[in-house]
């Protein structure tokens, strides 16, 4: 506890040591078990996705005509849509397409991003400093829904380019990240040790450079796949996301908005289920941050 | 990093300053509203409720230039500020508008029109024969690109009487004129403003209807005040606004508050809750339209006719009609829709047949039988193709939906990049407006590809035929003919809705779904 | 300072170039072809071309870009594909609509998250601070537009207290304006509140540890004086870094709020141009959104730059 105090950059303010130690002790405490809590409801979810042919009770894209806009009930736990399909049958799916956008997103920008945040970290210059750079500002200055919004356009709608949109979103935050990293640890050393000796700069970056970006990479990718599932859930919500028969949260969010009044079940369930994994993920990924935390600089 | 923050007392507070500002205020408002606040929703409207008519329209009409325009909410905003030299009545019979009354001659070739005397223009011009000729004439300038000169493009030659007599001779008969005078082509601008350069009649219109322009917010209403010359009967109340709520819930959430007179469009859904609500009257019409799915007959697997009949007995029309549509629409076969003198009442709606559609499929010898459904992404539209998907996929076909704004399914549609769009037409009066562009070959939206001479023939007899019986014959017979070929599947006729408020009185329901204002009256 | 302040604003220009890039080549690999688009259903093939043709989409891109972004120097945003309107009249009659609904999200925000912070930071470790803890953690994750329906369901279709969507210009009526656009309003300020709380708690525990706090103490200030006096003035700065770093997700966030209220403001005039392919209006909105986002940083940097001149800036990233 005494070392981890003082190496902690989380906040970067002065405080008394006596304050601060309770702080970050009693912080510790609070959100450990949150995240314990985030990682288990978390770890239900990706189980849902994964066996939710056999947890549904119900085809999720079956219609039937003579049960539209039912209740909840015994036969259907969470009521029925317009179509007569199983409103819990198809958030169980929706599980699988949500989870699915947030990884595959993630994975995306971390596919751009990490190269050339590694690149452009190591290497500076002009090209680091007046496009790379700068065209991370103008990305981030837009927001980032809004861009989303139109790339999910541009390429058409459907999931797998609303991931595509999504990821090429999330990349400045994670080139940023990994630049500064990298800025950081250039000077060290052990890497001007390396040099000396004649390593290539191939093998520095990728031996002993990437190897210290990990721990922060983990924890801005956990937060990115909660953000990526609500613009997922966003551009569904607008039809540029997933494409109907295929249950998406957003999209079955979006169609009971027009049932408020006489079925509300069709869009409070979708929506609570949005609501819980992004809050499961997010005090998952707290806990992450405060686990690294004394490794992380 | 860490002192700086302490060091900038001066911003510090002038920004808490500047927010605890607006908290304050944020707050007050709130806490005002909370407690003096009326619940009920005041008008939109600046001008005296009393005296003000509001409707509330589907979409921001566009272009108020009649002979420019193309979208069909426009033509909402025509039946204020303009008129027609015909009109029609409930039975779609045409009745005088700025035409008092035509004959036509024996041959269909000569059709001389007598206008209504002592009408002016909003701007003070007068109405006359050379007024109806300087329309025509704009029409018909290439340079200007009306879309709406086809309905003229048979004039050989016009000229004027005298003062209110217009003589218009045709290259050959065309029994759709007349009605095409009751729609765009017909509609009169002032040709003063016409010429003003100064005056943009597509933001500005002048006409000689009973009320008159008086200001636009683009993009979210128009302002309408009565035209005190107005020849005809005067309307029975001063100020006209349109809003348009491109927003179904929205729209009828403002007509039941109240904010809204009358509204133009309604979604099906909704329809129950409105006919229970006592403050709301709703006007039901047969529509004049039809709605379906367009196959591109170029492609496989729709270059196979049997595999294109078998989506006819594949599709439930009765479940759609009444799911989607609460049965306010009828199951469609044809082009015509069932109150039209056109309609082949010997064209059954025949019941989904899941096995005659499996045979049809395995006569047909296709493997392959995936293919796209392309919709716009509206909430009924997504639940329709849902249902069709579902509905195909049980017979053997592997559907995939697409949801594509309106504006780009047209532009696939003239690439021919779609294997099956889902694109209806609003309906025109005359018959030969549901069928001639829509189904003879290579005509303006036949998208489909497919081509029938015998078809072709009959379109063209039917509207270069005067004699209407003689016209129904072929038309019946072109609805056989279509529903054999196939291109394109009818799946129903929607009706048209008018929800208004109980006050509104004298409402006058057209099957063309028009609102002609100057009817109503305010109790 | 000059040569800080003539550097910052070289480089807002840079990224400005590059939001036009962007901004340029998004719209242009758009699908569709704006004159049909504008043209419609009864659209005949001359009509067409003669539109294209007078709307320069038949010119190379180059040409395109450049006679874009000199238009846009000269404050010209062109016109809508749609019915002809200036883009910068639609922006102008859009934005204070938009301004409206972020000034009272703003409100909101602050309104919740000061006695939040405050009291979880003085009553820390309490059932308090663990309430307005969650608080804050449910509400970074609570999507705006899940909270939006919610309190449409709760509010306007359960209760009847608040009309479920519309807006009313508060130049008609201030207090219907007020009043329906509270309900969007609150969907926006709970997560931006959220935010402001954590930042707040944390800053104002530090402010709480400091000497002079203590010297208040020791000079027998009563608390509430100590906390609201000195502590929270000096905790609010990082706070309002935070909003203005939150500043582009926030306008994000107003994009679907707006579309899920129907409140004809930026962003729903932005969906609609996406949806209609309106280009102009598409490049105009997307445009003054980044150019708000800039600025509003630059200003944040200029005014700290002022205040402190210890605070060595050097480019964009602080």
């Amino acid at each position: 506890m005494e070392q981890s105090q003082n190496l902690s950059v989380q906040k970067p303010k002065v405080q008394s040591p006596r304050l601060r130690m309770l702080k970050t002790m009693l912080e510790r405490l609070l959100q450990n078990k949150l995240a314990v809590f985030g990682g288990f409801v978390t770890f239900l979810l990706i189980f849902t996705a994964i066996f939710a042919p056999w947890l549904a009770p119900h085809d999720p894209t079956e219609q039937n005509y003579s049960a539209v806009l039912q209740a909840p009930s015994i036969e259907y736990w969470f009521g029925t849509d317009n179509l007569g399909r199983d409103i819990f049958s198809r958030v169980i799916y929706g599980a699988q397409v949500s989870l699915q956008a947030g990884l595959i997103s993630v994975g995306i920008a971390l596919i751009i991003g990490v190269p050339v945040g590694l690149i452009s970290g190591y290497y500076r210059g002009f090209i680091d400093e007046y496009i790379i750079m700068r065209m991370t500002d103008a990305m981030l200055s837009i927001p980032a829904l809004v861009l989303a919004l139109a790339l999910a356009a541009v390429l058409g709608a459907g999931l797998t380019n609303a991931m595509i949109a999504i990821g090429l979103v999330l990349t400045p935050n994670f080139v940023r990240l990994i630049r500064g990293e990298v800025l950081a640890h250039r000077e060290k050393e052990y890497v001007e040790a390396g040099k000396a000796s004649g390593i290539s700069d191939f093998s520095i970056i990728l031996k002993h450079i990437l190897p210290n970006t990990i721990a922060p990479i983990m924890v801005q990718a956990t937060l990115a796949i909660a953000a990526a599932i609500i613009v997922e859930a966003s551009l569904s919500y607008l039809g540029l996301g997933t494409q109907p028969p295929n249950p998406s949260w957003g999209s079955m969010l979006a169609t009971g908005q027009g049932y408020l009044d006489s079925a509300p079940w069709i869009a409070l369930f979708p929506g609570a289920l949005i609501f819980i994994t992004v809050i499961s993920i997010n005090l998952f990924g707290d806990g992450i941050r405060d686990m690294l935390d004394p490794k992380m600089k | 990093m860490d002192d700086q923050m302490y060091s900038k007392k001066l911003l510090t507070t002038l920004l808490l300053t500047l927010l605890m500002v607006l908290a304050a205020c944020g707050g007050n408002d709130q806490n005002d509203e909370a407690a003096g606040g009326e619940e009920e929703p005041e008008d939109l409207t600046n001008n005296d409720a009393e005296d003000t008519l509001v409707v509330g329209l589907d979409d921001d009409p566009p272009l108020l230039d009649p002979h420019l325009s193309t979208a069909q909410v426009e033509s909402q905003i025509f039946k204020a500020v303009y008129e027609t030299l015909i009109n029609v009545d409930e039975n779609l019979d045409p009745i005088p508008g700025l035409a008092k009354d035509w004959d036509v001659s024996e041959d269909g070739l000569t059709y001389t029109f007598y206008l209504q005397e002592g009408v002016t223009f909003h701007d003070g011009a007068d109405f006359n024969a050379e007024a109806v000729k300087y329309n025509f004439e704009r029409i018909l300038d290439e340079d200007l690109g009306s879309p709406n000169a086809s309905d003229l493009r048979l004039i050989e030659e016009m000229s004027v009487e005298d003062e209110y007599t217009f003589v218009v001779e045709l290259e050959e008969p065309f029994a759709p004129f007349l009605s095409g005078l009751s729609h765009r082509a017909g509609q009169m601008v002032s040709p003063e403003a016409a010429e003003d350069e100064s005056i943009d009649l597509s933001n500005e219109p002048v006409g000689t209807g009973p009320f008159q322009f008086v200001d636009r917010t683009a993009q979210s209403h128009l302002e309408f005040e009565r035209h005190d010359d107005y020849w005809g009967d005067q309307p029975d109340y001063q100020y006209l606004e349109y809003h348009a709520f491109s927003n179904e819930d929205t729209r009828i959430t403002n007509l039941v508050s109240g904010d809204l007179d009358i509204v133009n469009r309604v979604a099906h859904k909704d329809l129950e809750q409105l006919e229970e609500n006592p403050e709301i009257n709703m006007s039901e019409e047969d529509g004049i339209g039809f709605q379906g799915l367009m196959l591109n007959t170029d492609r496989e697997p729709f270059d196979n006719q049997k595999v294109r009949q078998a989506m006819n007995y594949a599709v439930d029309r009765e479940a759609i009609t009444e799911v989607v549509f609460h049965n306010g629409a009828e199951p469609a076969v044809s082009p015509f829709a069932p109150s039209s003198w056109a309609n082949n009442p010997d064209l059954e709606v025949p019941d989904r047949e899941v096995e005659k559609a499996q045979e049809l499929l395995e006569e047909s010898g296709v493997e392959d039988l995936s293919f796209t459904l392309t919709v716009s992404p509206s909430p009924a539209e997504q639940q329709l193709s849902e249902m069709l998907k579902s509905m195909l996929d049980e017979v053997g076909f592997n559907v995939e939906i697409e949801q594509v704004e309106f504006g780009a399914i047209l532009d696939r549609m003239y690439e021919g990049d779609f294997d099956i769009a889902r694109l209806g037409w609003s309906g025109r009066v005359d018959p030969d407006g549901n069928a001639y562009s829509w189904f003879h070959t290579d005509e303006t939206y036949n998208f489909t590809g497919s081509s029938n001479e015998q078809l072709d023939e009959l379109l063209i007899d039917a509207r270069t035929t005067v004699d209407q019986s003689e016209r129904q014959e072929m038309y019946h017979e072109a609805a056989e003919i279509l529903w054999d070929e196939t291109p394109y599947i009818f799946l129903y006729h929607e009706n048209d809705y008018k929800p208004m408020k109980d006050n509104v009185q004298g409402f006058n329901h057209v099957p063309d779904g028009l609102i002609r204002p100057a009817d109503l009256t305010l109790e | 300072m000059l040569s800080f302040l003539l550097r910052r604003a070289g480089l807002m220009i840079v990224i400005l170039f590059f939001v036009s890039i962007i901004v340029f080549s998004l719209v242009n690999v758009l699908p569709g072809d704006p004159a049909l688009m504008i043209l419609g259903q009864e659209a005949t093939d001359e009509s067409l071309e003669a539109l294209r043709e007078d709307m320069g989409l038949n010119d190379p891109l180059v040409m395109q870009y450049f006679a874009w972004v000199g238009d846009l120097l000269q404050g010209d945003f062109g016109q809508s594909f749609r019915d002809n309107t200036e883009v910068s009249s639609l922006l102008a009659e859009k934005i204070p609509i938009t301004l409206q609904l972020t000034v009272m999200s703003f409100a909101i925000a602050v309104l919740i998250a000061i006695p939040a912070g405050v009291i979880s930071a003085t009553r820390k470790g309490t059932l308090w601070d663990s309430s307005a803890t969650l608080f804050a953690l449910s509400g970074v994750s609570l999507p705006p537009f899940w909270l939006g329906i919610l309190l449409i369901f709760i509010f306007a279709v359960t209760l009847g207290w608040f009309p479920p969507s519309g807006y009313v210009p508060i130049t008609e009526n201030v207090a219907q304006s007020l009043w329906y656009m509270l309900l969007p309003a609150v969907a926006l300020g709970v997560r931006l509140s959220a935010e402001l709380t954590r930042m707040l708690r944390s800053s104002l525990l530090e402010v709480l540890g400091s000497d002079y706090i203590r010297t208040g103490y020791a000079k027998g200030l009563l608390e509430r004086a100590v906390v609201y006096g000195h502590a929270l003035r000096n905790s609010i700065l990082p706070v309002i870094t935070v909003s203005a770093l939150q500043f582009a997700a926030f306008l994000g966030g107003t994009v679907i709020t707006e579309e899920i209220f129907n409140i004809p403001g930026l962003g729903q005039l932005l969906v609609t141009s996406i949806q209609t392919r309106d280009f102009p209006v598409l490049q105009g909105a997307v445009m003054f959104m980044a150019l708000a986002v800039i600025l509003i940083n630059f200003l944040t940097d200029v005014l700290y730059s002022i205040l402190d001149p210890r605070i060595k800036l050097t480019g964009g990233s602080q």
